[in-house]
């Protein structure tokens, strides 16, 4: 029984880091209709660029962790400016393929700049494991759970009550009826990005915290990408929800499949829900908000 | 005041939409853009609000003025801020949104908070309904009422000149006059300008000054509401009332068609 407290509680921790960096792909997609592939790679770059200032750099960590949220930003923008807006009213096949481009271009860049491959973050959270019932929980977790809420949260007030949130969402429902309103939705999409960006960022360093920095880093992307697509496309509620349900999957999966299967189980379980629910709802669980009126 | 010299509209580099339409918006006055489908109206009003590009095209030829800018080669952005605003055909509202939301993103411009509440409660004076749906979501509004968010987002703005594209679209005979006879309080009351694209010719020109009739991407004919409405042509064709001016009688059809006279 401590085992399943202790893999219900880490999973559930993970799968909100995996919503977290889910949702700057919802954001990206609903705002401009791009898929962003570099996710994965974002959330490694992040990671490498965090343990370049912290660890390289030697900054204090306050103020690297401002420096890497700021160039998380500089980024967001800059791709945003120079990659994708060229390509506006372009096949959606060239803005796909463009982000798919720019992921192997990331990846490459992090072998050639730490070719090492594999290092761990200066520790970010106290050390000491805490005691919930009987399962231990190494603190890490309850961090990136906490930092996770705390980002949903201000993500939320941001888009209900933000001028430009509300527009943002706006562009969601119709981008043509926001540029006749004379809102630009350039910056609308390059405001996407860059919150993407940041979101890529955070969660990069909450599972570096956890788990160290690899290449292993990019299939965290990877799984967002799952969580997206089961929780539906286009719902930010759907990324909320799904995250946890992979982190669950895969830990339990883990846990006690094991034993009896192979030792990769953790890694396909995941995958597996995916293509059950896709069998059954095929916008995922809460995507095709579409409202009709009948 | 709004200017077209002559302009022509291309799409795609190849189909040209727009063969020539110069036509004039006075400030304060109502005029209507009327014609069948595919004359080419909404075109002229993505040419004027800079919404072509979207759609691959562009004005090749003449030019756009408002009042002594050029503006047929800047983007929507740019000429919402000039305030020229458009409401776009088909009732595009924020489906996911409040009604106040989406009138929210109509004032994105604008930074005088102030100004903007004054505004929204000028928005429920003309349309008292919306100020008790306001925290309804708009994709569940009634066809009206949704026509009636557009139009007030529209009204966010602070407008000089609204452009509204067939605001009667599919909304019922008593809804559509209630809906003119606002826009047409809010003309006098506020001195925006309207430009007004419709195909229910008879209650367009019943509140605008002047009218310009659109057929092939050309301006076939324009004068006074007046003349327009009394106008055989105009009513044999686009209102369905014979020479006499009492509603067509289908006993009576001369197995012939009436020629146009401007073709």
């Amino acid at each position: 029984m401590a085992d399943l407290l202790q893999y219900t509680i880490t999973g559930i921790t993970v799968g909100m880091v995996y919503s977290l960096i889910a949702m700057g792909f919802v954001l990206i997609w609903k705002s401009s209709g791009v898929a962003n592939l570099a996710l994965g790679q974002l959330v490694l770059l992040f990671s490498w660029f965090t343990y370049g200032m912290l660890a390289q750099t030697g900054l204090p960590v306050w103020l690297g962790l401002v420096v890497v949220v700021a160039f998380a930003l500089l980024l967001g923008w800059i791709i945003e400016r120079f990659v994708l807006r060229p390509l506006i009213a372009q096949p959606i096949l060239s803005l796909i393929a463009v982000t798919l481009g720019m992921a192997y271009f990331i990846e490459g860049l992090c072998t050639f700049i730490w070719p090492w491959g594999v290092d761990v973050l200066p520790r970010l959270f106290p050390q000491d494991p805490i005691r919930i019932g009987t399962a231990v929980v190494s603190q890490e977790y309850l961090w990136a759970a906490g930092v996770s809420l705390l980002l949903f949260g201000a993500l939320s007030l941001y888009f209900k009550y933000s001028r430009m949130g509300i527009a943002m969402r706006a562009t969601a429902d119709d981008q043509m009826a926001v540029q006749a309103c004379g809102i630009p939705v350039t910056r609308i999409f390059s405001r996407s990005w860059m919150f993407a960006c940041v979101m890529a960022a955070v969660g990069g360093i909450l599972m570096s915290s956890i788990g160290g920095i690899s290449y292993g880093l990019v299939e965290t992307g990877m799984k967002s990408f799952s969580v997206v697509i089961l929780g539906g496309l286009d719902s930010f509620l759907g990324a909320i929800i799904a995250g946890p349900i992979i982190g669950l999957a895969e830990n339990l999966a883990g846990g006690y499949l094991t034993a009896y299967t192979w030792p990769g189980v953790k890694e396909i379980i995941p995958f597996i829900i995916i293509i059950i629910v896709m069998f059954i709802k095929p916008y995922g669980l809460f995507g095709e908000s579409r409202i009709e009126r009948i | 005041m709004l200017k077209l010299n002559n302009i022509e509209v291309t799409y795609l580099n190849v189909i040209r939409v727009i063969h020539g339409v110069s036509m004039i918006v006075p400030d304060g006055q109502i005029v209507a853009l009327l014609g069948g489908n595919g004359a080419g109206k909404s075109t002229t009003l993505k040419a004027i609000s800079g919404l072509l590009h979207v759609e691959v095209g562009k004005v090749t030829d003449g030019s756009i003025y408002w009042d002594e800018t050029r503006i047929d080669e800047k983007g929507a952005e740019d000429i919402g801020r000039l305030g020229i605003v458009q409401a776009l055909e088909g009732r595009r509202i924020f489906g996911h949104l409040t009604a106040e939301e989406n009138l929210l993103v109509g004032a994105f411009n604008r930074s005088n908070r102030g100004q903007v509440r004054d505004d929204m409660d000028m928005v429920y004076h003309y349309f008292p309904r919306l100020k008790d749906l306001r925290k309804n979501t708009a994709g569940y509004l009634s066809g009206g009422e949704q026509q009636m968010v557009v139009i007030g987002r529209a009204m966010m703005a602070a407008p000089k000149m609204m452009m509204l594209d067939e605001p009667s679209l599919g909304l019922a005979p008593m809804l559509v006059e209630e809906i003119y006879e606002i826009i047409k309080r809010f003309n006098r009351e506020q001195k925006t300008s309207v430009l007004i694209v419709e195909q229910n010719v008879r209650v367009a020109l019943s509140i605008a000054d002047y009218g310009y009739v659109l057929e092939n991407g050309r301006v076939v004919l324009d004068g006074s509401a007046d003349f327009l409405k009394n106008n055989e042509d105009v009513k044999e064709f686009y209102m369905g009332l014979s020479a006499t001016g009492a509603k067509k009688n289908y006993r009576e059809l001369k197995h012939y068609k009436r020629r146009k006279r401007w073709l």
